[in-house]
C-alpha cells in the first residue's frame, strides 16, 4: 500500500451529473445527519434556450488549504493540518467562538445553531476521511462517485491529469485548474466548463489570504514591548521634570517672598 | 429623572431602574434558553452570518466606548496632567463596566463559554482573536487594580487604598500598552477576510485607523458620561476640562480623515465612493457623521463651551464611529450569493437581527447602566472633583 505525500482530490464538473450520491456516502460513512452533510451540491441552474439547455454543479467541502486560514484564526489551535494534507479540526479544544467560519474565504466550516449546552454545540467540515485514507481507501465521496467526477490521489499526480484534460479537450474546459494557485493551493482541485465563479467559488489571488493578519500579529511582542519602555521614559521624564519645576518655585518662592506681590 | 434606591423602609424604585431591571431579567432567560436550545433558538445566526449584531454590538462597541479608561489614565499618571484627576474615576469605571458588559455577552455568544478560560492555556500564536481574548483579560485585571482604590475609600480602608495608590503606576502603563493592542486588534481582526470585507474598509492599515477612532470615541465618551452623570446625579460638570478635551477631538479626527483618505487613494479604491450603493451609503455616512460634523461642531468655541454643545457633539461623534464598527465587522461584510440550491444549513444567507438577539445586548448594556448607578451612590466615584478644582485654581 503506497501512502500519498499530499493527498488531495480532483473535481471535474464537466463530468457531474448531480447525483448527490457523494452526500450520501458522506453522510453514512461520518455518521452526519443529511441536513448537514460535509458535502454538499450547488447548481447554476438552467442557462440556455431549448435545445441547447445547458447546467452546472459543483461539489463542495473543504477545500484544504496548504494554508489554510482557519487554522490561522482560531484562537485555541483546534485546527491542524497533517503533513500529508488533510487540514482537521479538534472539537475538545474548541471554544465556539466561529473566528474559522469567518475567516475562511470558502464559508466551509458550519456549526451547531440547534444545540445548546448539554449537547454541545461544534464546528464540522470534511476531513479529507482521514480514518479511510489511513487504511489505503479512497475518501467515501470519491469511492461512491458513478463517474468518476472526483477523483482521489497524490496532488502533483492530480494536477498533471487536469492540465492533460484541458489539453485533450480545449474546447471543453476553462484553461485553468482551480486551486493550483488559490490561496496559495488546496488540495481540492477544480475542473470546469463554466467560469470558476459560476459555480461559487472565489477568485483569490496565489498569496495566502492568512498572510496579512499573521504579518501584523508578527508586530504584536515587539510593537508592545516598545510601547511600553517609552511610556516608562516619558513618564519617568515628565515626573523628573515636573519635580524640577515645583522645587525651582519653591526655591523662588522662598528667596523672594515679593515676587507674587509684584506679578 | 433621579436615580435613587431605597431599600428601606419599602422597595422604592424609580421609574428608570424598573426598566433597567425588567430588561436584565428578559436578558437573562433569554440566555438561558439559548443554553438550552443553543444560538439559534433565539438569535437569527447562520453558517453565513457567524458574527453579525452581537459581535457588532457587544465586542466592537463595547470594547470602543471603554476607551476613555486607558486615555485618562495616560493624561493623569504618565503625563502628570493633574487638572484631569476628577474624570479618571469615572472613565476607569466605565471602561471596567464596559469590558464586564463585553465579556458577559461573549457568555453567551460563544459556543462553549465554559471554555473562555482555554484562551489562557491553548495559545495559536497567529491568531488576532487570540491577542484580543489575551489582551481583555488581563485588561480587566488592570481596571479592577486601578479601580480597587475607590472601593477601598468606600470601605473606609484608607492603608489599603494608600498601598494600591503607591503602586499604580506600572498597571496603568501596562494598561495603556494592552488598550493600544487590542483596541487596534479589533480592526486586525478583519485582515484574515480581504475577499469579503468591502474594500472601502479593507486595509491593511485598519489597526491604525481602529486606534484613532478609538481615541476619538473615547473622549467623546468622557463627554457624554460627565454631561449625563452631572444631570441624573445634580452634580456640577467639569465644563472647562470636557472643553480641552473636545479641542483635540478635531485634530485627532483630522489625522484620521487624512490617513483615510489617502490609504484610499493609494490602493486606488477612491472609485467605490459613488459607486458601491448601499456600501457607498454607508462609508460616506460614517464619514460624516463620524468625523466631518464633529470636526465642524468641535471647531466651533461657543459649542465646545456649552453643556449642550458638548453633549450634541460627543453623540454625533460615537453615532458615525459605532456605524463604522458595525459597517467593518457586519454590514460591510460581504457573503456569498446563494446559488440555485443548497442544502438546509446553509440557507439563511439574508440576516436581520431577531428580537431575543437585541434584547440580550440590552439587558446587558442596561446591567452596565446600573452599576454605574450603584457605584455612583455608595462609592466615592465624583470625589475627587473638589480636589481637582483646587489644583486647578
Amino acid at each position: 500500500m503506497k501512502k500519498n505525500t499530499h493527498n488531495a482530490f480532483l473535481f471535474d464538473a464537466f463530468r457531474c451529473i448531480d447525483c448527490r450520491a457523494c452526500m450520501v456516502a458522506c453522510s453514512v460513512e461520518n455518521k452526519i445527519p443529511m441536513d448537514k452533510t460535509r458535502i454538499w451540491v450547488a447548481g447554476v441552474g438552467l442557462k440556455g434556450e431549448f435545445p441547447s439547455l445547458e447546467r452546472a454543479s459543483m461539489v463542495y467541502h473543504c477545500m484544504h488549504c496548504n494554508a489554510p486560514d482557519c487554522l490561522s484564526a482560531c484562537p485555541v489551535g483546534a485546527y491542524s493540518q497533517r503533513p500529508d494534507g488533510p487540514v482537521v479540526y479538534d472539537p475538545k479544544k474548541c471554544i465556539g467562538c466561529r473566528y474559522c467560519m469567518n475567516a475562511c474565504p470558502f464559508g466551509v466550516p458550519h456549526f451547531d445553531y440547534d444545540k445548546g449546552l448539554i449537547d454541545g454545540a461544534f464546528i464540522d467540515k470534511c476531513t479529507l476521511c482521514t480514518q479511510r485514507i489511513d487504511i489505503g481507501l479512497e475518501p467515501a465521496c470519491v469511492a461512491t462517485c458513478p463517474t468518476d467526477a472526483l477523483t482521489f490521489g497524490e496532488r502533483s499526480d492530480l494536477l498533471k491529469q487536469a492540465h492533460g484534460r484541458i489539453q485533450a479537450h480545449p474546447d471543453r474546459y476553462v484553461d485553468h485548474v482551480y486551486g493550483e494557485t488559490e490561496n496559495g493551493g488546496t488540495s481540492y482541485l477544480i475542473l470546469s466548463q463554466v467560469p470558476f465563479g459560476e459555480l461559487g467559488l472565489p477568485a483569490l489571488p496565489s498569496r495566502p489570504v492568512k498572510e496579512v493578519s499573521e504579518e501584523v500579529m508578527g508586530f504584536t511582542i515587539p510593537f508592545a514591548l516598545g510601547l511600553g519602555t517609552v511610556l516608562t521614559a516619558v513618564a519617568a521624564g515628565v515626573h523628573l521634570y515636573n519635580q524640577k519645576k515645583e522645587a525651582d518655585t519653591l526655591k523662588l518662592e522662598t528667596s523672594e517672598p515679593q515676587t507674587e506681590e509684584t506679578i | 429623572m433621579k436615580l435613587q434606591i431605597t431599600l428601606h423602609p419599602r422597595l422604592h424604585l424609580k421609574p428608570l431602574v424598573v426598566i433597567l431591571l425588567s430588561l436584565m431579567g428578559i436578558a437573562f432567560v433569554i440566555a438561558m434558553l439559548r443554553y438550552a436550545n443553543g444560538i439559534g433558538a433565539v438569535s437569527n445566526l447562520s453558517n453565513s452570518y457567524p458574527w453579525a449584531f452581537w459581535i457588532s454590538f457587544d465586542l466592537f462597541t463595547g470594547v470602543a466606548i471603554s476607551s476613555g479608561a486607558f486615555l485618562m489614565a495616560a493624561v493623569v499618571y504618565i503625563f502628570e496632567l493633574k487638572e484631569f484627576r476628577p474624570l479618571v474615576r469615572p472613565s476607569v469605571l466605565t471602561g471596567f463596566l464596559g469590558y464586564m458588559m463585553v465579556v458577559i455577552a461573549l457568555l453567551v455568544d460563544l459556543g462553549h463559554p465554559e471554555r473562555i478560560w482555554y484562551m489562557m492555556i491553548h495559545w495559536n500564536h497567529t491568531s488576532v482573536l487570540l491577542e484580543i481574548g489575551i489582551c481583555v483579560m488581563s485588561y480587566l485585571a488592570v481596571l479592577a487594580i486601578e479601580f480597587a482604590p475607590v472601593v477601598f475609600e468606600g470601605l473606609k480602608w484608607q492603608k489599603f487604598a494608600h498601598f494600591i495608590h503607591r503602586f499604580i503606576m506600572p498597571f496603568v502603563i501596562l494598561g495603556v500598552v494592552l488598550s493600544t493592542l487590542h483596541q487596534s486588534s479589533l480592526g486586525s481582526l478583519l485582515l484574515i477576510q480581504p475577499t469579503k470585507l468591502y474594500p472601502l474598509w479593507w486595509t491593511p492599515i485598519l489597526p491604525i485607523l481602529f486606534f484613532i477612532s478609538a481615541v476619538t470615541i473615547g473622549l467623546s465618551m468622557i463627554i457624554l458620561e460627565s454631561s449625563l452623570s452631572s444631570r441624573y446625579f445634580h452634580r456640577g460638570l467639569e465644563i472647562h476640562l470636557l472643553e480641552k478635551l473636545a479641542r483635540v477631538i478635531p485634530v485627532v479626527l483630522a489625522i484620521y480623515l487624512v490617513i483615510k483618505f489617502s490609504q484610499l487613494t493609494i490602493a486606488g479604491d477612491l472609485k467605490y465612493l459613488f459607486t458601491g450603493g448601499l456600501m457607498s451609503v454607508l462609508f460616506l455616512a460614517e464619514i460624516l457623521i463620524g468625523a466631518v460634523i464633529p470636526i465642524f461642531l468641535f471647531s466651533i468655541k461657543r459649542i465646545r463651551q456649552s453643556a449642550k454643545g458638548l453633549l450634541l457633539g460627543a453623540v454625533v461623534l460615537l453615532l458615525g464611529m459605532i456605524l463604522n464598527r458595525f459597517n467593518v465587522s457586519w454590514f460591510a461584510v460581504q457573503h456569498p450569493d446563494p446559488l440555485s440550491y443548497m442544502p438546509a444549513f446553509m440557507s439563511n444567507v439574508h440576516y436581520l437581527p431577531s428580537l431575543p438577539e437585541v434584547l440580550v445586548s440590552m439587558g446587558i448594556f442596561s446591567a452596565g447602566i446600573l452599576a454605574f448607578g450603584l457605584a455612583v451612590k455608595y462609592l466615592p466615584v465624583f470625589e475627587h472633583e473638589e480636589e481637582g478644582r483646587k489644583t486647578t485654581s
